[in-house]
């Protein structure tokens, strides 16, 4: 059988049992719940995924669904926009960024606990980024000091962490502490498995300005993790966190950018709901819109396939997501103009999507993909200072 | 079958990055020797059988160089040459076009009419190169034919563009009796042949441009990289790698779109002008900020800036502008977008 055929054949599975078991109606089901019945219905809908077959495509294939080629991962995520599927934003951490750091730094202990629990739904966040360490991580503060405490070794950690997705909700975390203020700063950094319900920590959920609550904040006060916990050596952790940070590039802007096409049917609803249709500079501005989003999927798959042939380039990845950022802005931009006043009145968001057709909050929402994972701002540094080559600023900045 | 890589190398060691706007006649007779002309025929007519995808390759690499050979009109002649269904004598045709005797087309729109006894009148607007050419092809309402421009009634007059890399003409025909084996085709056929060069016309555009792009944007970067301002190279300052980090990021979106629609078979005339809308956008991006990055030296009539933006600026009107293309892009995707 050839690898289209394949594929081909591949395609057809997920379509059809997408189309069996996919949750119906979940955009108006979404805006009745509360935050916490929207964080179950993820947890179901992942829990069906698992079921099937199809929540872990890209884990190794002694894993029931796994060992998928990117290929057929794209396949997949291709149908999931299709098929109009809720994204899995509570599940996410866990399947990839927990996953491929157990997989590839954890000991073979780690590996065995954890890794089946995840497919059990047992779900992680993240705790990296800190109030005053966000595009520059390595500046961390958040301090772990190694004690005896009733007999075992533990790492005792006094701090905070913020912007923790669906940190609500998570059963565990991937902490990054500092061991070490020793030499540059990227060398005392541990990376740590803190069990969410343990003593002294404080979640607290951070209300953002379209009303969602996606982000938390976490607080640390003299919080035991074992020593077994850890990942990788101490003062050693910055390595094992770039290996998490690079466990998904690709496959998630490839499907929000096939799904922001999909989504383009919403702004030709508004342009036909007032009557616009006749209106070239209405036509000309929606053009533009529709070309911006069909390079946005261009380049987003011609990432993935450079990504399959082993072609890819330092900061394409950076390329990928400035661009789908960008037209997603331009995107809820357009919606809210045609839209008009309308819009300025308040309505219900629907949690966890970004082409809602609630323009006010998609516009809002839409910041999410401009700041967060890496800003705008620290792309056009990846792009200008790695693929241009362009000199690198001197370091060690010092107050007149 | 060959590679589109392939292509992109040759036309690289044919034409080098560090010679800009080759002298036309070597240029064109390279173009001739490479076979390049040949390229979009059928294999059965003694061309290559390549596609939309090999000729973008081709436009891209000779748009890096400002080349100023016009290719891109006689690559589309030699396509309606192969089309052809009333041309006699047609496989001669087709040698002599493929061996270098250039056929021009005119650019922008046309008045024509063809009276009693297929007597033409006819101005053509925007022919490029007309004066190397023997013939160009002019399409009437139903018909597309062959005009000598030797012949008695035609007339050529250059008009001179700010853009130096390219030479337009406009072409009257006064009272020009059409042989009837110079008709190329008529009715249905010819409406086929016209609507076929238009989306690949508008497409050369669309790859000359990302090709002049990404060498005015390699040109500047280096530039920023060894001039020294404030005992640094400028390169170093952050305000100016984030606007060459956009350009670049407009580029290869734009990009990736171009190679997309280069190998879609199913594209519409349409979407090859959307592509060309966004592309030559981007050039336009490039040179703007390519004069204003160089400082001074990019106002000289010595330093290659000018050279690119002048043609960046030609292109966005080549071939439909962006206000055409964006406007059809939009109707075609509303109706797409049925309720």
């Amino acid at each position: 059988m050839s690898d289209t055929t394949k594929l081909d054949g591949f395609r057809a599975e997920v379509r059809s049992w997408l189309a069996a078991n996919a949750p119906q109606g979940w955009r108006e089901a979404y805006k009745a719940m509360s935050h916490a019945e929207f964080a179950q219905a993820q947890r179901d809908w992942f829990l069906t995924l698992v079921e099937g077959g199809y929540a872990i495509p890209h884990w190794p294939k002694e894993w029931p669904g796994g060992g998928r080629s990117l290929a057929e991962q794209k396949i997949f995520y291709e149908e999931l926009s299709r098929a109009d599927c809720p994204r899995l934003l509570l599940s996410f951490v866990s399947t990839y960024h927990a996953a491929s750091t157990f997989m590839e730094c954890g000991t073979p202990e780690q590996k065995a606990y954890y890794l089946p629990r995840i497919l059990e739904g047992e779900t992680w966040c993240q705790g990296f980024s800190e109030p005053g360490a966000g595009s520059d991580l390595a500046a961390l503060k958040c301090k772990a000091e190694r004690q005896m405490r009733d007999g075992r070794e533990v790492y005792v950690i006094n701090g905070q962490k913020i912007w923790s997705t669906m940190a609500q909700y998570a059963d565990k975390c991937l902490l990054l502490v500092r061991t070490s203020s020793q030499g540059v700063k990227q060398a005392g950094i541990t990376f740590l498995l803190m069990d969410m319900k343990a003593r002294g920590v404080t979640v607290r959920p951070i209300n953002q300005i379209q009303g969602d609550q996606e982000y938390c904040e976490v607080f640390l006060d003299d919080v035991e993790v074992p020593v077994t916990d850890r990942v990788g050596e101490e003062d050693h952790g910055w390595a094992v966190a770039q290996t998490t940070l690079s466990s998904e590039r690709g496959l998630t802007l490839m499907e929000l950018s096939y799904r922001m096409r999909g989504a383009l049917a919403r702004v030709a609803g508004l342009i036909r709901q007032h009557g616009r249709e006749g209106d070239a500079g209405i036509l000309r501005d929606f053009g533009q819109l529709v070309i911006r989003c069909d390079s946005a999927c261009a380049i987003a798959d011609r990432f993935l396939l450079n990504r399959i042939n082993g072609v890819e380039r330092l900061g394409d990845a950076s390329i990928v997501k400035n661009t789908y950022s960008r037209v997603l802005r331009e995107y809820s931009l357009l919606g809210l103009r045609l839209g008009g006043l309308e819009e300025q009145y308040f309505a219900p968001i629907t949690y966890g999507d970004l082409n809602t057709g609630n323009w006010m909050a998609d516009f809002m929402n839409s910041y999410a993909w401009t700041i967060a994972g890496g800003s705008e701002e620290v792309q056009r540094n990846i792009v200008s200072e790695r693929m241009l080559e362009m000199q690198r600023e001197p370091k060690g900045w010092v107050v007149a | 079958m060959i590679e589109l890589s392939e292509l992109h190398d040759a036309a690289q060691k044919a034409f080098p990055a560090d010679k800009l706007r080759p002298p036309r006649d070597e240029a064109w007779q390279l173009i001739a020797e490479m076979g390049w002309l040949m390229l979009p025929l059928p294999e059965a007519a003694g061309g290559l059988g390549l596609g939309r995808d090999a000729a973008a390759a081709l436009h891209y690499e000779l748009g890096k160089v400002l080349c100023t050979a016009p290719l891109i009109p006689a690559m589309l002649t030699v396509e309606a040459l192969g089309a052809a269904t009333e041309l006699a004598d047609k496989e001669s045709w087709i040698e002599r076009a493929c061996g270098g005797e250039y056929i021009a087309m005119n650019l922008d729109r046309a008045k024509v009419s063809l009276g009693e006894g297929d007597m033409l009148d006819a101005r053509l607007p925007a022919v490029p190169d007309a004066d190397m050419a023997s013939h160009t092809l002019v399409f009437g309402p139903d018909f597309c034919a062959l005009v000598p421009l030797g012949a008695p009634g035609v007339a050529i007059t250059e008009r001179k563009t700010w853009d130096e890399s390219r030479r337009l003409f406009d072409v009257t025909v006064a009272g020009h009796a059409i042989a009837p084996g110079m008709f190329v085709a008529r009715g249905e056929a010819s409406l086929a042949i016209a609507s076929r060069l238009r989306g690949e016309l508008v497409f050369a555009f669309g790859a000359d441009s990302l090709g002049g792009a990404a060498a005015c944007l390699d040109m500047t970067v280096e530039y920023l990289k060894t001039r020294k301002q404030f005992d640094r190279p400028i390169a170093m300052f952050q305000a100016l790698k984030h606007r060459c980090a956009d350009l670049r990021i407009q580029l290869d979106a734009a990009e990736a779109l171009l190679w997309e629609r280069a190998a879609d078979s199913n594209a519409s005339t349409t979407d090859l002008g959307a592509a060309k809308a966004l592309a030559s956008d981007v050039y336009r991006m490039v040179v703007e900020e390519a004069v204003q990055l160089h400082g001074g030296i990019g106002l000289t009539e010595e330093h290659n800036c000018h050279l690119f933006l002048k043609r960046a600026m030609l292109n966005l009107q080549l071939g439909g502008d962006l206000d055409h293309w964006r406007e059809a892009a939009g109707r075609q995707a509303l109706a797409r977008l049925a309720a």
